[in-house]
């Protein structure tokens, strides 16, 4: 019986090759796309599943309110970890680490930056790193020492046999010694150090880790196995002010598993972070799934007319309704297999342009009992549900019906299917729409004025090398005539770190707390930025004439409410500083979000060395040009810069990202629904095909009947585009809200995505409709 | 007795009134019978046999199969009664497209388990009997009207039925191809299966042992 359905399965599909192609290849399609979002989807919930003690392990957060809203940070004092592991039960283990830090590694004269964490000894324990050479008990003992995961001693020293006990300079003043070699960690951890070496070496160099006031390290901690964390969160979220008096910082403990996706805080409250996308994802995973299906429900209704009559025969010959139900399941199901296996076949082929296109290393394993297994669950719920609705519709037929020949009602099918064109391009529109205004808002943060030119200004890591040659380097920058401006500043031109709340003048209210931004530069800084001077003057060249002047952001100048606000005093602490000018707001951290206040100091020292570019200037000349002078004054350390216009556009990498999949997608539900589109149009064109021909004869012409076929399905296109429009308005506006500088959503867009959906299901339809209006009608009227 | 219909009524309702499909059928099969039955377009002969071959209702009246009642049984004994006793031959021959002769023949086999060894022992001789076990592998479009007509047949007897329901088996027939079929069942009614007929053609009447006259709205004359 089994082979009995399975023969007239697959003598159907190959007797009807163009509709079996529209179903199995959308649905392949829709298979490979789900598949691809699904193992992106395991790559981020499988997140740090490489630490075994994923479960029991935390990192403290930082909390600082004030009148702003509370911030989050991950910044601990360095007294912390300690002090808590005596203090609160049920800590297990606690280690700290520093933030990422880069260094200059040489081996025989050979040099690397590289990246890399001083952590406690309890570090290597408690994410039980694997040691390949030597061992993590041993590690650290001695002081210098220095552990390499195995890339980076490939890459110093070309194999990772007999290299404990190695000796690398660091930063031309310090020596570490290799004590171990650890296995790589893979890429979806939360951890992209290359080395790790004791932290007993950072806290030697800094003084701030001793003080409960100073927050800086990271601290992580490993909680007993079936311990309430929310027992130990209760105590530890004041615990900081048991040690500090007035310190205003709580602190909570935070599961490494939410690390991944939902580490977002706003105001000290947890907000949906990359977790929203991976939802997002899923849905519109399960979304091109079902539009897929869509096709293959539609066609076999419509089919139907054609399978009427081998129901029939079958009733009488015996063939009871749940037979005939599983008849046609199993026919899509088959369907849905064959479909799954052209998919595996392009998920092999697409693949790599995926990872490519979100720039991870994403593998299929075919073998592996997970991704199997949720292979053949897609495809047997794509076969239910394609299958479900069609076989109870084709399984109630009436023999007595069918045989006599009567044209059977489809009544309820019609429906059904109208309806379900109508979803497939409802969401098709709202992916198109999305698209749009995802690539508008975009397009809009990053035409913004920023207030400073980001075109043509580089950046360089400063180091105590090229910090005692400032001057020289700037000279020769100057004179190279490639060079318009060069100055120092603590931050990059991007990103600005540090804030205090520590600000007083005239008329501030004392209850207030106000988190401004303060960034140390050198004189030429405002200028060499193409920062705006609203009122006021700049820095005078020699700093110690303006050792207590700073300039100050619009934004400051506005929360200050003071009306001449240049030369007046603001206290830092106790010390009286004078405001000798403002400059005009410009965007930094967040780049969706207004300015918020800043003031700058002078300073002549500085973490990066920013150079301006002539605008005239030939970059291809001028590059190497700086590389010489930098080798020049700096030998022993490899060149290396960062474009700031290249920096600004990657902080747009998951936006452009986000933006690039639902374009894609939009394009793939397009297709998939025009697949099913062609193949309805199809079969209208067939069932009317005596009616056309009459019509001919009667004086039609093409124009009229192509028109009179496609008319139908336009409708129902523009019903999508109804229910769709709102939709999508609701939808993207709620989008947009996450972002503070937004678009305005134009009518435009919606006529847009309309325009073009019509226009596509217009050219899909009137394909068929044309080729039946040209047919010859003397041949579709003899057939009956 | 094989059948007996007791006062067999079947209307539809069309604007208020009732239109009469069969009106007062009143009808014994004896095992073995050779039944024709004639009457005008419309007269009402495809929905007889439909009734008898319980795949149509009626409002009133009786029906008995081997001294079952058939009105008050269930949709499921039903379906079983006529798998095992009833055969089907139709005049458009309604084979299955996407099957080739054997497997259009194995059908209803299929349909009451029969196990796989034993099917093919009874398509083997089907094919035999009618001489067409060159035309096994043959899908129906690859035949002719009198050859799909001779498969439909083959199918409507392999499952052993006591009762063949023909709806105008020669209807789409040359006289040659007819006149064929209906030897084929006289033998088929000599060798003692009970065959009821509906028919146009007095000629193909005449093969049957009695001829049953259905008059516009259904009363029937014997």
């Amino acid at each position: 019986m089994i082979r009995n359905y399975f023969k007239i399965a697959l003598r159907n599909l190959s007797k009807n090759k163009g509709f079996s192609f529209i179903n199995i290849f959308g649905l392949a399609v829709g298979i490979t796309c789900a598949s691809m979002i699904f193992l992106w989807v395991e790559d981020e919930i499988r997140f740090d599943d490489y630490f075994a003690n994923k479960d029991s392990l935390y990192k403290v957060k930082t909390f600082l309110p004030n009148d702003s809203g509370t911030k989050t940070y991950d910044a601990t004092p360095g007294l912390l970890a300690a002090s808590m592991q005596t203090d609160i039960p049920g800590v297990v283990n606690t280690a700290r680490s520093s933030v990422s830090n880069q260094e200059l590694f040489s081996v025989n004269e050979k040099n690397f930056y590289v990246k890399g964490n001083f952590v406690d000894p309890s570090f290597l324990d408690m994410f039980q790193l694997n040691f390949l050479e030597g061992s993590a008990s041993s590690a650290f003992n001695q002081l210098n020492s220095v552990v390499l995961t195995q890339k980076l001693a490939y890459k110093i020293f070309g194999s990772t046999k007999n290299i404990i006990g190695k000796t690398i300079q660091v930063d031309t003043d310090r020596q570490y010694v290799v004590q171990g070699i650890i296995e790589d960690l893979p890429d979806n951890t939360s951890f992209d150090f290359e080395w790790v070496a004791p932290f007993k070496l950072y806290e030697n160099d800094n003084e701030w880790l001793k003080y409960w006031a100073s927050l800086g390290v990271n601290t992580f901690v490993q909680i007993k196995a079936n311990t309430d964390v929310s027992v130990i969160n209760k105590k530890l979220y004041d615990y900081i002010s048991t040690k500090q008096d007035g310190a205003i910082a709580k602190i909570e403990l935070y599961p490494m598993t939410r690390w991944r996706l939902y580490d977002t805080f706003e105001n000290g409250k947890e907000i949906p972070g990359r977790i929203k996308y991976v939802k997002l994802f899923s849905l519109i995973a399960w979304i091109i799934l079902i539009i897929a299906c869509i096709n293959f429900m539609n066609l076999s209704t419509a089919r139907s007319q054609k399978r009427a009559g081998e129901v029939g025969v079958r009733k009488v010959l015996g063939a009871g309704k749940s037979g005939l139900i599983f008849q046609f399941i199993g026919e899509s199901l088959i369907t849905a297999l064959l479909s799954a296996l052209l998919a595996v076949g392009l998920l092999f082929l697409l693949l790599p342009f995926f990872n490519l296109l979100i720039e991870k290393e994403l593998s299929v394993n075919i073998f592996d009992p997970l991704h199997l297994g949720i292979l053949l669950g897609i495809t047997l719920l794509c076969g239910l549900i394609s299958g479900i609705f069609p076989a109870f519709y084709l399984s109630s037929f009436k023999p007595v019906k069918v045989l006599k020949g009567l044209k059977i009602k489809e009544g309820s099918a019609v429906w059904v299917r109208k309806g379900l064109v109508v979803a497939q391009f409802s969401i098709s529109v709202i992916l198109i729409i999305s698209t749009i205004l995802i690539y508008q808002q975009i397009q809009h943060v990053k035409d913004r004025n920023l207030g400073f030119d980001k075109q043509h200004l580089v950046y360089i890591d400063v180091n105590e090398n090229i910090q005692k040659n400032v001057e020289p380097i700037k000279n020769s920058l100057l004179q190279s005539g490639f060079v318009e401006n060069v100055s120092l500043s603590t931050n990059t031109p991007l990103f600005k770190g540090s804030t205090t709340s520590n600000f007083n003048w005239q008329g501030k209210d004392p209850e207030k707390q106000v988190l401004i931004t303060f960034e140390g530069v050198s004189p030429d800084y405002i200028k060499s930025m193409g920062i705006k001077l609203k009122e006021g003057r700049d820095f005078y060249p020699n700093i110690e004439t303006d050792s207590s002047s700073i300039l100050i952001n619009k934004s400051f100048a506005k929360l200050t409410g003071l009306n001449d606000v240049v030369g007046s005093t603001i206290q830092f602490q106790d010390q009286p500083l004078t405001v000798i000018g403002v400059v005009d707001d410009f965007v930094y951290n967040n780049l969706y979000e207004k300015s918020t206040p800043l003031m700058f100091y002078a300073s002549e020292y500085g973490n990066y060395l920013n150079i301006r570019f002539k605008r005239n200037a030939d970059l291809s000349k001028a590059l190497p040009a700086l590389k010489n002078i930098m080798e020049e004054n700096n030998p022993s350390y490899p060149f290396e810069y960062k474009f700031v216009d290249e920096q600004f556009e990657k902080s747009f990498k998951t936006e452009t990202l986000i933006g690039e999949l639902a374009g894609i997608f939009a394009a793939i539900a397009i297709l998939i629904s025009c697949l099913g589109l062609f193949g309805l149009a199809a079969y209208t064109a067939e069932q009317r095909k005596k009616e056309i021909g009459v019509r001919k004869v009667l004086g039609a012409s093409v124009r009229n009947l192509v028109g009179l076929l496609s008319k139908d399905f336009l409708k129902l296109v523009v019903i999508s585009c109804i229910i769709s429009f709102p939709l999508a308005w609701w939808i993207m506006k709620d989008w947009l809200q996450d972002y503070e500088y937004r678009i305005d959503i134009g009518w435009w867009v919606f006529a847009v995505a309309g325009i073009l959906a019509v226009l596509i299901a217009l050219i899909t339809v009137s394909f068929q409709a044309i080729k039946a209006a040209i047919a010859n009608p003397v041949k579709s009227l003899r057939t009956e | 007795m094989l059948l007996e219909l007791n006062n067999i009524f079947k209307w539809v309702t069309q604007g208020g009134s009732r239109i009469f499909l069969l009106k007062d059928i009143n009808l014994q099969v004896e095992e073995g019978e050779f039944i024709s039955i004639m009457g005008p377009s419309g007269s009402g002969k495809s929905t007889l046999l439909n009734v008898i071959g319980m795949l149509d209702n009626f409002q009133e009246g009786e029906y008995k199969f081997l001294d079952e009642s058939v009105h008050s049984m269930k949709e499921k004994n039903r379906s079983k009664l006529y798998k095992e006793y009833i055969g089907f031959v139709f005049q458009a021959y309604h084979l299955i497209d996407e099957l080739t002769v054997y497997e259009n023949i194995e059908t209803p086999l299929l349909y009451k388990n029969v196990k796989s060894s034993e099917r093919k022992a009874l398509v083997a001789d089907m094919l035999d009997r009618f001489n067409i076990v060159g035309k096994k592998d043959l899908f129906p479009s690859q035949l002719s009207g009198g050859q799909q007509q001779l498969v439909g047949v083959a199918r409507a007897l392999i499952a052993k039925p006591k009762l063949i329901l023909a709806d105008e088996p020669t209807g789409n027939l040359n006289s040659k191809q007819s006149e064929e079929i209906m030897q084929l069942f006289k033998e088929l009614n000599q060798a003692g299966v009970t065959i009821i007929q509906a028919t146009h053609s007095e000629t193909n009447a005449a093969y049957g042992s009695r001829t049953l006259h259905l008059l516009d709205g259904g009363r029937n004359h014997i």
